[in-house]
């Protein structure tokens, strides 16, 4: 690998990255605004800056260059050498600071970003305490510049990183700037607000308060946050992202680097699309019914009426007409025990996937794009797990049927007894002919998020929980498995699913993911070393 | 300099001057005609042989930067810079209403000699005579078969449009200039690519100003060894001066660049001497952004290296604004900061936040509110920015700081005595309101 002489550091760097880059990856705090990995260089803000050794135009000696370069537009060569801590680079970049500040309104006692701006953290480390200058400063406006996104542009530290996504990544173009020098803003045009399917990255984007997410605007203080890391349920992408919750509510998602998969982005359907997990409509409790009376069953006991439920009913019948639904929602942990559980009561279950919404085609960004163009990928599987449903199911080797066919089994009496897993976020999931025909089934539970003509006909209702309380992993359309851990507890009362299955698949103590997928590795090798994806760098904002 | 022969100007009182048949019948259009039968890399030799240093500021030579170009491009674009958006600058102007076909004769000779068959000539909006007048001789050289296809039976191809600017000084920065050609904002492009390599439309592009253009032809015709002998090494060719402000006779001239700022001012074939009971002050001498400098260094030579001995940028546009005694130096100033803190493109932090920064101060100075440390300070502030110590993508910022700085520092004394001189309380007072 080619080495470059960072700080009298010698670094090891991957060919091709910028220098700035190289110093980040190192873990070097190099403060910088325009720079964005994924998107064009620009060395506009002229905050990286960098001294460099290069050969005396006369004499041919090396020495340091009598000037600064901005480290994100300099490529790193192999046996570079440069420095940022020296006395020119200090000052450099101290002066820099002080003019992001000049007209800024100090207002960060009310700002969303404050504990995550990049101006404050930048201002404490590289900047000065005061400012020299006395005139008034020069006053911006807030503007509404889309359905979900304010931007204040007073805070603006003008790195265009917003305008570039817009251009190069959603290519839609909606940002610009519009006047010039220190009058510049950014903007939008006439009756054209920020409305992209991945506008949301903006805010991301933004090293500082400027850009705000509405959905988020004076929630929360960030540093009352806790961040889980997760995976994206809204599609079959499979987008790395975090959860950030304060005492067990969740506030808002942000995409994690992940490379070839989001890289640094997420939509805005998954970013937003989690609030029915906050719906007070939840099914918390498990539930038994006996013709018209329900009753509420102790936790502790579910394991042991949902086993004798089966058992009898395989007596009575055979295993031959018994399916298990599986929920392309469920990890694939969670699917695992369930399948382990069934094919143990009932050797001859047939295993289904459930219903997967499809919307439209997958939707590349920028639109039309191809190949290496294409920067991010909304899919049209709307569902996270397919993938590793089939995975299970194939090892298990037991007989499938698709989820139409399976319908029209019900409808034609053929199963007797159906454990049928929802979880999705729409209560609408079920179709009708399977609403119609669930009368014929002997023996039915249904394991969901909400109330639908399935958990009101099943014999035993089981609450599922969302994604942001569970954990375990998926795999996504590309085969790939990615783990995600729970960020909250489940409403009051309600156990896990993974806990759940986990003791009714005959296992003991604490549900974890590692556990499982340690057994199911016995099978499956895939499942044994599933890891998080590459971290960016930690100073990279 | 009563033997000067004048090269670029010789046309300009010609009766009708801007038409295709007085310039032919002065000799135009015969260095094009010999030019197009050599070869263009003969072309590019001579020129630079001639070292045709660019007349758009920076100084550059036109030959070297003609062979920049890669060996194996397939379309060149060359961008004739007609925006003169420095200020006290009127040179190209001069030659554009006046001799255009001049111009348009440079243009296909630097056009064959780097290949390229599009040549976009970039005048800033507020030209309207020269635009009719370019066009009208470029509508007639189209007639005469000079423009278009097949030039003078050689085959060399070559379209001239006109593309007029939009209002910014920083379009006249070459990247800039490309930018607002392509039609987007007029912000200078980071370097590299230099436009040489990836330039117009992403294509190898040269971009040259007019006046040096317009000094090609006479190349051409006379020769290298012609064009040296005029003026000074590394200073070698006819050049056009201006000069504005209380000079008896205040214009564009040609001159060789042995000249002294003294004699721009005084010369007979000048400016004749400042008008009765004015003396200078101070001249800022190459357009405002190389600097100032005070009556005491009016003996500094009108070249390329001379004026880095005064403490300025260089030689710029070659128009200096005479400043006299009576103007009140902390307006100059409150002037220069004004027109940079409005032209700043606003990409670089530097350059967006100090220009503006170094406005206000200098505003609030000029309005009797001034703090002496306000002299360090926008010092400070000139030494933060500009490409010299890598804080900015182009050199607006450089000019910005220079004019601003050695004005602040050459008159010095005359600040602090009008400092000295605000009633005590006033700084105080109006700073005090502004929070
Ligand atoms: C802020 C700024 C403004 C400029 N304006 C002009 C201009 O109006 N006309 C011009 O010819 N060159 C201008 N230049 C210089 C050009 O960038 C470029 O160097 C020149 O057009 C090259 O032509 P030349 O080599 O023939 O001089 C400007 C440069 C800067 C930094
Ligand atoms: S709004 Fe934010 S991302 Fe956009 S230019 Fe301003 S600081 Fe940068
Ligand atoms: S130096 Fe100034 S004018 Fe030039 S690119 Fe930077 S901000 Fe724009
Ligand atoms: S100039 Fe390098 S990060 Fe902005």
């Amino acid at each position: 690998m080619p080495k470059i002489t960072i700080d009298e550091q010698e670094i090891e760097f991957a060919a091709g990255i910028p220098v700035l880059q190289a110093a980040l990856d190192a873990g070097l705090d190099i403060p910088h605004y325009c720079y964005h990995p994924g998107l064009t260089v620009v060395a506009s803000c002229r905050l990286c800056l960098m001294e460099m050794k290069m050969p005396h135009p006369k004499s041919g000696e090396l020495g340091w260059a009598p000037k600064l370069f901005p480290s994100c537009q300099t490529p790193a060569r192999d046996g570079m050498v440069v420095r940022f801590n020296s006395e020119t680079v200090v000052t450099g970049r101290e002066r820099c600071m002080e003019y992001f500040l000049l007209n800024h309104p100090l207002d960060c006692p009310v700002c969303d970003q404050a504990g995550e701006c990049s101006l404050q953290d930048y201002s404490y480390k590289f900047g000065k305490p005061e400012s020299r200058m006395v005139d008034p400063k020069l006053v911006m406006p807030k503007k509404d510049i889309g359905p979900q996104t304010l931007l204040y542009s007073d805070r603006c530290v003008m790195c265009t990183r917003c305008v570039r996504f817009t251009k190069e990544v959603s290519g839609t173009s909606e940002l610009c700037i519009t006047n010039r020098g220190t009058n510049s803003e950014i903007d939008v045009f006439p009756g054209k607000p920020l409305d992209n399917p991945i506008q949301g990255n903006v805010v991301d984007l933004c090293p500082v308060g400027a850009l705000l997410d509405k959905d988020f605007l004076f929630k929360q203080r960030v540093w009352f946050l806790q961040s889980a890391p997760s995976i994206c349920p809204g599609c079959s992408a499979g987008c790395a992202i975090r959860v950030d919750a304060n005492d067990d509510i969740v506030y808002r998602l942000k995409p994690r680097f992940n490379p070839g998969v989001n890289d640094w982005w997420m939509c805005d359907e998954g970013r937003f699309g989690w609030k029915y997990a906050l719906s007070d409509e939840r099914i918390t409790t498990p539930r038994l019914r006996r013709g018209s009376s329900t009753k509420t069953p102790k936790w502790e006991d579910v394991s042991e009426i949902l086993q004798y439920r089966f058992s009898q009913h395989v007596d009575e019948h055979g295993s031959g007409g018994m399916v298990v639904v599986l929920s392309p929602m469920m990890s694939c942990e969670e699917a695992w025990l369930l399948l382990s559980f069934m094919l143990k009561v009932g050797p001859n279950v047939t295993a289904v996937i459930g219903p997967i919404l499809s919307v439209g085609e997958d939707q590349a960004f920028p639109a039309g794009s191809t190949g290496d163009e294409t920067k991010f990928i909304i899919r049209s599987e709307k569902a996270p797990n397919r993938r590793g449903l089939e995975m299970i199911i194939d090892q298990a080797g037991c007989e499938t049927l698709s989820f139409d066919e399976f319908v029209e089994s019900v409808g034609d009496g053929e199963v007797s007894a159906a454990w049928i897993v929802g979880g999705y976020p729409e209560k609408t999931w079920v179709p009708k002919a399977l609403e119609k025909a669930v009368g014929k089934l002997e023996l039915l539970v249904a394991q969901d998020l909400f109330e639908t003509k399935l958990t009101a006909a099943a014999a035993v209702t089981l609450p599922a929980c969302a994604f942001t309380e569970r954990a375990g992993c998926f795999v996504n359309h590309a085969g790939l498995i990615q783990p995600f851990e729970s960020a909250v507890a489940p409403p009051n009362g309600c156990h896990r699913d993974g806990q759940y299955l986990y003791e009714l698949a005959g296992y003991q103590g604490l549900y974890t993911p590692d556990r499982v997928r340690e057994l199911m590795a016995a099978t499956m090798s895939q499942f044994a070393d599933v890891r998080e994806a590459a971290p960016a760098p930690v100073h990279l904002h | 300099m009563a033997d000067y022969e004048p090269v670029l100007l010789k046309n300009i009182s010609l009766e009708g001057s801007t038409d295709l048949k007085v310039y032919e019948s002065a000799g135009g259009y015969a260095a094009a005609r010999k030019a197009l039968k050599m070869t263009p890399d003969e072309v590019t030799e001579i020129v630079k042989e001639a070292n045709l240093r660019g007349r758009g500021g920076a100084g550059f030579p036109a030959g070297v930067k003609w062979g920049f170009l890669p060996k194996d491009r397939e379309v060149t674009y060359l961008c004739v810079n007609a925006d003169e958006s420095e200020p006290p600058t009127f040179s190209n102007r001069v030659l554009m209403e006046k001799d255009p076909h001049q111009l348009i004769e440079g243009t296909i000779i630097a056009a064959f000699a780097t290949q390229a068959q599009k040549a976009f000539i970039y005048m800033r909006v507020e030209f309207h005579e020269p635009f009719h007048v370019m066009q009208n001789a470029i509508d007639q050289a189209y007639a005469a078969g000079y423009l278009g296809k097949n030039i003078f039976g050689s085959g060399f191809e070559l379209d001239v449009f006109i593309h007029r600017g939009a209002g910014a000084y920083v379009c006249g920065e070459e990247t800039g200039l490309i930018e607002s050609l392509e039609g987007k904002r007029g912000c200078p492009r980071i370097k590299p690519p230099f436009p040489a390599v990836e330039g117009l439309f992403h294509k190898p592009t040269v971009v040259n100003n007019v006046e040096t253009l317009c000094n090609v032809p006479h190349i051409i015709e006379r020769g290298a060894a012609w064009f040296k002998s005029i003026g000074a090494e590394g200073s070698e060719g006819p050049k056009l001066f201006c000069a504005s402000g209380p000079v008896n006779r205040p214009g564009c001239f040609e001159g060789p660049m042995t000249i002294t700022c003294r004699e721009l001012i005084e010369g007979d074939g000048y400016g004749r001497g400042m008008r009765s009971g004015k003396e200078v002050k101070a001249v800022l001498p190459g357009g405002i952004s190389m600097g100032v400098l005070t009556a005491d260094e009016l003996n500094m030579v009108m070249d390329f290296d001379d004026p880095r001995n005064f403490g300025l940028l260089g030689l710029g546009t070659a128009a200096a604004v005479i400043i006299d005694q009576q103007q009140d130096i902390r307006k100059v100033l409150a002037n220069i900061t004004r027109f940079y803190s409005h032209e700043s493109c606003g990409q670089c932090t530097q350059c967006r936040e100090g220009t503006s920064w170094m406005d206000k101060i200098a505003t609030r100075i000029a309005d009797g509110v001034g703090r002496t440390e306000d002299l360090d300070l926008i010092v400070d502030v000139t030494k933060n920015m500009g490409m010299m110590p890598g804080l900015s993508i182009c050199g607006l910022s450089d000019g910005a700081a220079f004019p601003i700085r050695t004005i602040v520092q050459k008159f010095r004394g005359e600040f602090e005595a009008y400092i000295a001189e605000q009633p005590p309380t006033s700084t105080l007072r109006v700073l005090s309101t502004f929070n």
